[in-house]
This record gives C-alpha cells, structure tokens and sequence, in this order.
C-alpha cells in the first residue's frame, strides 16, 4: 500500500515536473506580440510620404533588443478614421496595447478608463526623466492631475507673415519680440482699399482669433477640472478688446482664404507643420508661391509673452493591456528615445518633445538641410522657447462643448458690442453655470 | 422529501433558471449592441456616451456562462448534500456551508463581470443561506451578512467611486421604442426574481407554520400519552398490592412446607430412632445409649434446621454443601438412625444445577425417603438420577408395602409442587414396592455430561 502510494507520487511529481519544464519551454519559445494603434499621414493634416518609416524603425529597434517579441500594427488608417477605427477595436475589447490618442479623444478616453495611468510606471522606471520633455507638452498627456499619455510630437502656433506685403507698404519683418501694438500699428497701416472701389482688399491678419490673444496676454480660460472659468478676467477681457479693435479695422468686411492665399494678407497664425512643409522642398511650389513669407512668433499682450497654443500628439497604452511592461518600454522608445525622437525632424513634420533633441545641432543641420541657400529656417531655440512657454489647453469632459459657448459668445460680442466688459461678465456666469451642472 | 420542500427546489430551480436568462441577456445584449454600434461605425461617437466600458464584451459572455454552469453545480452537490442529510441524519452542515460561500463566491464573480450591471443573482444566494443556515444568532448575522451585499453591490451606489460600465448606456443607443422594450424586458426579468424570492420566503414561512402546527400536534399526543401512562401507573399499583398479597400467601405455603420438610423429616428420625432404643433398651442398652446419642444429634441437626429456616427460610445441608454432597450427607445421617440401606446411583458427573432446581432435587429426595421410611416401612431404597434426552429423571424406588391408593398427602402433594415449579412431572407407582419418578427438562444454557 504504502510502495504503491510511493510510486504513484513518484509518478505524479514526474509529470508535474514534465508540465512545469513544457511550460517553461513553452513560455521561453512564445512570441509575444505587441499590438499598436497608429495612423497614417500627418496628425497635422499635412502631406506625409514617410508615414511609417519612424514606427518600422522602431520596431526593428525594439525587437532586436527584445527577444520573442514581435510588434504588430495595422497599417493604412487614416487619421479621419483612426479614431472610429480605435473605437470599434476598444469596444470589442481588442484595443492595442500602444496607441496614438487624437487630441479631441484624449479626454474621454482618459476618463471612461480605456487608457493607463502612467505614473507608477514613469516613477518605477529608474532610466525615465520626465523632465527631459517639454513641461507644456507632458501636460497635454495629462488628465484630472494623472499622467494616461505622454507626448509624441508637438507643434506650436507660429505667426505667419507675407514679407512682399510689407516689403511693398515699406515696412520691415517684427522681431520675435514684438507686441500687440505693432501687430496693431502694422495692420493699421496695410488695412486699405488698393483698386478704390470702395471696398478693402488688403488686410491686417487672417485667422487672428481672441484665443491667440488671450494665450499671449498670459490668460487661463478655465482651471484644469473643468471647475472655474476666468472669462472676467482682465486678461481674457483685454484680449477680447484688443481682437476687437483688429477686427474692426475690416470694417465688418469678413476676411477670406482667398483673400490671403492671394497674398492680400499680412498675418495669419500657422502651425509649425505648414511652416515646415511649405517652407521646404518638395512642397515649397504647392502653396504661397506668389509671395515671399516667413514665420515669426505670435506678438505678445501687455500682460503675456510671445506664446501661443501647442498642439501635442499623445501616445498612451492601454489600461487592459497584458504585456504592461513592454508596451511601456516600447511607448518609451517611440517617445523618450533621442535617435527616434530625431526622426521626427527627418521625416515627419512636428517637433521633438524632447527638449535636448529639438535645441540640438543636428536638429538645426536637418532644419536648414532643405531650405533655399538665401533663407534660414525660423531658429530652434526660439521653437524650444514657445513650445516651454506654450499654452496648453486643460482636459476635462466639457471643455470641447464650453469653449464652443464661449466662442460663438465672444465672436458675436467682437462683431458687434460695445460693452465687452459687461457681456464677458455675463458670459463669465454662463459658462460658470454651465460647468457645475 | 415533504411537498413543501420540493416546492421551495422548484422555486429555486426556476429562479436559477431567471437569473440564468438574466446574466446571459445583460451579457450578450451588450457583445451584440457592440457589434451592431461597430457595424454602423458609431463607435467613436458612443464612446462619448458611455462612462466606462467592458473589457471584453464577447469574452465576458462565456465567461458569465462557464460561471454560471459552476454555480449549478455547486447547486446541485448542495441538493445532494441536504437530501444526504435528511435521508441519514449525518451531519453535512460543514459541506453544505461551503457551498453557499462558494456560491456566493461564484455569484459575486459574476455580478463582477457584469460590473455589478445585475446584483439579482444574490437573492439565489439567500434563498440556499435562509434554507440552510441553522442556529439562532448566528442564522440571522449570516442572513443579514448576505442579505447587505444586494444593496452594497448597487451599481448607482458604486459607481460614485469605481469606474463601471452600465447597460443603460448600451440600452440608450437604440431609438426611443426599442429603449422602452429593452428596459422593459429586463426590468421584468429583474421583477420575476425578486417576485421568486418572495415566494420563496412566503412558502418558507408557510413550512416553518407547518412545523409548528407539527410540535403542537405531537405535543397533544404527549399530552394524551402522559394521562394513558398515569392510568396505567395507577392499575399497576393495584397489581401490585395484589402481587404482594399473593407473594405473602406463597410465602407462608413455603414456610410451611418448609417446616414440614426439615422438622417432619427429623421428627420421624427420632421417633423410629427411639422406637428402636426402646425396642434395645434392656438388651443391650450400651448400645442404646450409642443410638440415643445419635438421636440427639439428629435432633440439635434439626434444630439448628429450623432455626436458619426461620432466619434465612434456607435449605439446610444444601446451604453449604454441593448437591452431591448434601444428598450423601443426608443419606448418612439417615442410615445413622435406620437400619434401612439407602442406594445413591448418581449417573450425571457434573451436577450444575439453579438453586431452586438443587433444592427441588434435595427435597424430593428428602421426602419419598421420609415416605419410605414412614408410610413404607421399607429396608431398602434405591435412588437413581440421569439424564434422559433433554431430561433429568430422578427415580426414588423402594422395597417397602407401597399404598394401594396414593393419598394426595403433604409429601406427595410437595414433591408434585416443587417438580411443578420448575415445568417438570412427576409420577408415583405402587406396583413394586413405591417408586417416585421426576422428571425435570434441561434448562437451555445448563451443562449436563
């Protein structure tokens, strides 16, 4: 009894052991895959050739330094779709493990719980310095106080200005310290009827909103919650006054596309991808060809600086995913990594949130690589300066629908109210009340 | 099994049967309304509905499903466990209690995959805790206990601090009428299972009622039962006034016999024996003087008889001798006073006999020699015991005048007596002088070689 019992445990512990080295073996030959969410073209809705040559690179990176791991994309979506594309796959509960997050989805996701909370991983991870990135751009990826995304790829607000323009009215090019005076004085001055039949056909700015000049007169529109808005505030006011008195030079008469893609307009706020793209060969002949342009910061209010909005491509990982760890170091390596960061100046049209990567040398080398001999590329350090001194938006749920409010609000009081004080008070209670429902 | 415990089971079988139609359709209206939202590419807008959503809709299906069939089984082991315990008595309360903590557990991990979206599944658990949960404080803790974690696993109520998933939102999706249905419905299954709960309760009570009305009617049953025996205490104390009296009455026939067994059977050794001294007396009188002097022995014997006869109502040499020995001392003591010779074939060697057997034995030989020696004037007896199949016999023959009638005497009639007690016969002849013949049956269990 007692040998049978003997030999059965034997026998037992055999198969236990056999199981355990089967599944070792197993585990040790398995492949891991990574799945991750990207799409193709531009973020910034600019022409992109080189779409996935940064991800490919970095998977040959990652799985050559990670063994048995093998990381998967779907290629072929486009940013128009990505996101009802994400949304099906999170629905089904298939999302991938490392995705792109658009801006406008940031929010919702963050809170509906589809993305990871990244602090435990950012403060367990020994080689990870967060102060490597832009402040502005990690506070993008950064949702009721928690960090769920970091950044990718930033892109500040430049202003854009035609040098014929001003060249032909005898004025000079502002430096990148200039303030709303002389936006004011220029487009004072450019504001007039060439052909004389009465109606205007050269203007000041295009696009020039009271948000670019709230942002530079140092204003907050709403606290990060979502809980308070500042619409009273002298600085939003001023900002609202000062985008008033620009718009009444126009004389109600509503500035088009048209009219500056003519090159009838001095001023127009562009994001750094279309600097960039129209600035540089192969797309330097597509558009703006008629004129002489470049780009300057945006001017500064009384009570701000030369800053504008920057607009920052969030990556994340998913909240359910099982291979916490590599999408972590794969989401680093697309984001804190210099080699793949400097791809992006290569082949894509953002800039680097890394601080050390966008202010290098060799960033400036590749900037000016495509540019005409007689022209510089606008200086990477300045880039640098409006990205850490850039203004970003807060998230919370309803920020989209209060900031519409207040937009439709704050344009009609721009076209035809005189008392901008009162009425931003009365806006100031609304969107308050709006916000605590 | 009782009606009642068979209509509690159906209830519960038919709620297990609700709740199943209710998980599943929870579960699979959210994995079809996921796929019907992705089929339209709606997906991103409903996104923006929704407060949290299920990691894996079409998984969480065969999930609830896989559990669910664990919780029937666990259910069904339970039904075997109680029925187990009704059928043998044995106590399988342990085992049974287990199963409702894995039942709970189970349910709980349901409720958990379908993110607390139906709590209903807990009234199943209550049904098997009120069921089976026994003791007085401790079965209302546990009930209590299980009972709080419907109200605490609420989905409004949670979802202040967690992140949960609602079908609501789900439901929501589709237009007005199609909401109306879909809540409908599954409010209506929600219904039904507490409507079954409350069945349940209200048959659980129905049965406890039962119970009740059980004791009361055993209780009038003791009660009559009670009276029954008083009465029957009360004649037995009747009989046994009765029975003593009786036993007084035995007593003194014993006594009697008793006296005329010893004091008779000495008496008329002495008074042959002084027949014969007077008969010697001239002649030869040393020899006379021997003769009395043996008589006066006989005489103390009888005394000293008597006397424990009175004491202790005792047979006398039986007292302290072996059967054998006492029939051979008697035998000897009588030959001393006679000249009759007296022949004692014993042909049983172990001779294991109950007291009152020993002592029938020993006075039935006690008197037919008293008879020979009296009534037969006999000189020579012969006795004879055997065994005879399951039967002792005890022959008493001797060669004396015998009687032509056989006179129902104290000695005959005390002989029939004693043998009588102990179911045996008796038989006397007269052809040959005068035989007794006894006959005693072998009581089970006693040696005889």
């Amino acid at each position: 009894m007692n040998r049978k019992k003997k030999i059965g445990l034997s026998v037992i512990m055999f198969c236990l052991a056999m199981l355990t080295a089967a599944v070792c073996i197993w585990q040790s030959n398995r492949v891991t895959v990574l799945e991750v969410g990207i799409f193709a073209g531009s973020n910034w809705d600019v022409a992109n050739a080189n779409s996935y040559v940064i991800i490919d690179k970095a998977i040959e990176k990652f799985e050559a330094s990670h063994k048995n791991v093998e990381v998967h994309y779907y290629s072929g979506i486009r940013k128009e779709s990505y996101s009802e594309w994400f949304s099906r796959q999170t629905l089904r509960g298939k999302e991938p493990d490392v995705f792109m997050v658009l801006g406008e989805d940031f929010n919702q996701f963050a809170e509906i719980g589809i993305m990871k909370d990244l602090e435990p991983l950012m403060l367990s991870d020994p080689d990870f310095d967060k102060t490597c990135y832009y402040s502005t751009a990690l506070q993008a990826g950064k949702y009721g106080g928690r960090q769920y995304a970091l950044p990718y790829e930033t892109v500040p607000t430049l202003m854009f200005v035609n040098k014929s323009l001003l060249n032909r009215e005898g004025l000079f090019v502002p430096d990148n310290d200039w303030t709303w005076d002389d936006l004011y004085r220029i487009c004072q001055k450019v504001t007039k009827d060439k052909d004389g039949d009465g109606l205007l056909d050269q203007f000041g700015t295009y696009n020039y909103g009271w948000r670019e000049a709230a942002y530079s007169n140092g204003a907050r529109l709403f606290d990060e919650n979502g809980s308070e808005s500042y619409f009273n505030d002298e600085r939003v006011v001023e900002a609202v006054r000062f985008t008033k008195q620009i718009t009444d030079l126009n004389r109600r008469q509503k500035v088009t596309r048209d009219d500056f893609d003519a090159g009838n307009v001095a001023f127009m706020p562009l994001p750094f991808t279309e600097y960039r793209i129209y600035k540089t060969y192969p797309y330097k002949i597509k558009k703006y060809t008629k004129f002489q342009w470049d780009c300057i910061t945006l001017p500064a209010g009384a009570q701000g600086g030369n800053t504008s909005d920057i607009n920052t491509l969030l990556m994340g990982i998913s909240n359910h995913t099982e291979h916490e760890q590599l999408a972590w170091e794969f989401l680093k390596l697309l984001t804190y990594d210099e080699e793949i960061q400097m791809d992006l100046f290569r082949y894509s049209q953002g800039v680097s949130v890394l601080k050390q990567v966008t202010q290098s040398k060799e960033t400036e080398e590749i900037l000016q690589a495509d540019m005409e001999k007689n022209e510089k590329f606008i200086d990477n350090n300045l880039v640098s300066d409006v990205i850490e001194n850039g203004v970003v938006t807060p998230k919370f749920p309803r920020y989209a629908d209060a900031l519409t409010m207040a937009d439709n609000e704050i344009n009609r009081m721009i076209e035809d109210d005189d008392n901008i004080d009162n009425s931003m008070r009365i806006l100031q209670r609304q969107i308050g009340k709006y916000l605590r429902r | 099994m009782s009606v009642q415990k068979v209509k509690l089971r159906d209830v519960r079988v038919i709620m297990m049967a609700v709740n199943f139609i209710a998980v599943l359709f929870a579960s699979v209206f959210i994995a079809v309304t996921t796929e019907w939202i992705c089929s339209r590419y709606e997906a991103r807008d409903f996104l923006d509905t929704l407060h949290a959503l299920p990691v894996q809709p079409a998984t969480n299906v065969a999930l609830v499903v896989v559990l669910y069939v664990l919780l029937v089984g666990i259910f069904i082991v339970q039904e075997k466990y109680s029925e187990k315990q009704e059928r043998d008595g044995g106590n399988q309360t342990g085992k049974i209690y287990l199963t409702l903590v894995l039942e709970f557990i189970v349910s709980a991990a349901i409720v958990w995959v379908l993110n607390f979206n139906y709590n209903g599944i807990f009234f199943l658990v209550f049904t098997g805790v009120i069921y089976h949960v026994k003791g007085d404080k401790g079965k209302y803790l546990v009930i209590c206990l299980a009972m709080s974690s419907f109200p605490l696993t609420d989905s409004k109520l949670l979802s202040i601090n967690m992140k949960l998933y609602s079908i609501n939102d789900y439901i929501n999706y589709y237009d007005t009428s199609a909401q109306q249905y879909l809540l409908g419905a599954y409010n209506l299954l929600t219904s039904l299972n507490i409507v079954l709960f409350m069945i349940y309760c209200i048959l659980m009570i129905q049965q406890q009622r039962g119970a009740i009305d059980e004791v009361n009617l055993l209780y009038e049953e003791i009660r009559k039962t009670n009276a029954d025996l008083e009465n029957a205490n009360n004649q037995l104390q009747e009989y046994a006034k009765i029975t003593e009296r009786m036993g007084e009455t035995r007593e003194r026939n014993r006594l009697a016999r008793e006296i005329h067994d010893t004091l008779g059977h000495t008496l008329t050794g002495i008074s042959v024996g002084i027949d014969a001294c007077i008969a010697t007396a001239e002649i030869a009188p040393g020899e006379t003087k021997a003769h009395l002097e043996r008589i006066s022995d006989v005489a103390r014997n009888g005394l000293l008889d008597i006397r424990r006869s009175v004491n202790e109502l005792k047979p006398d040499a039986l007292e302290r001798l072996s059967l054998e020995s006492a029939i051979t001392k008697m035998i000897t003591d009588m030959k001393s006073i006679t000249d009759m010779q007296i022949f004692f074939d014993c042909r049983i060697r172990k001779l294991k006999f109950d007291e009152d057997e020993e002592s029938a034995i020993y006075r039935v030989i006690q008197e037919s020699l008293t008879n020979a020696m009296r009534h037969g004037r006999a000189s020579r007896v012969r006795i004879v015991m055997e065994r005879q199949d399951d039967m002792i016999v005890l022959t008493i023959n001797d060669n004396g005048i015998g009687c032509s009638e056989i006179k129902n005497g104290f000695g005959t009639k005390h002989i029939m007596e004693r043998i009588g007690m102990l179911n045996g016969t008796v038989e006397f002849q007269s052809d040959n002088g005068f035989s007794v013949i006894a006959r005693i049956p072998i009581r089970w269990g006693e040696e005889y070689d």
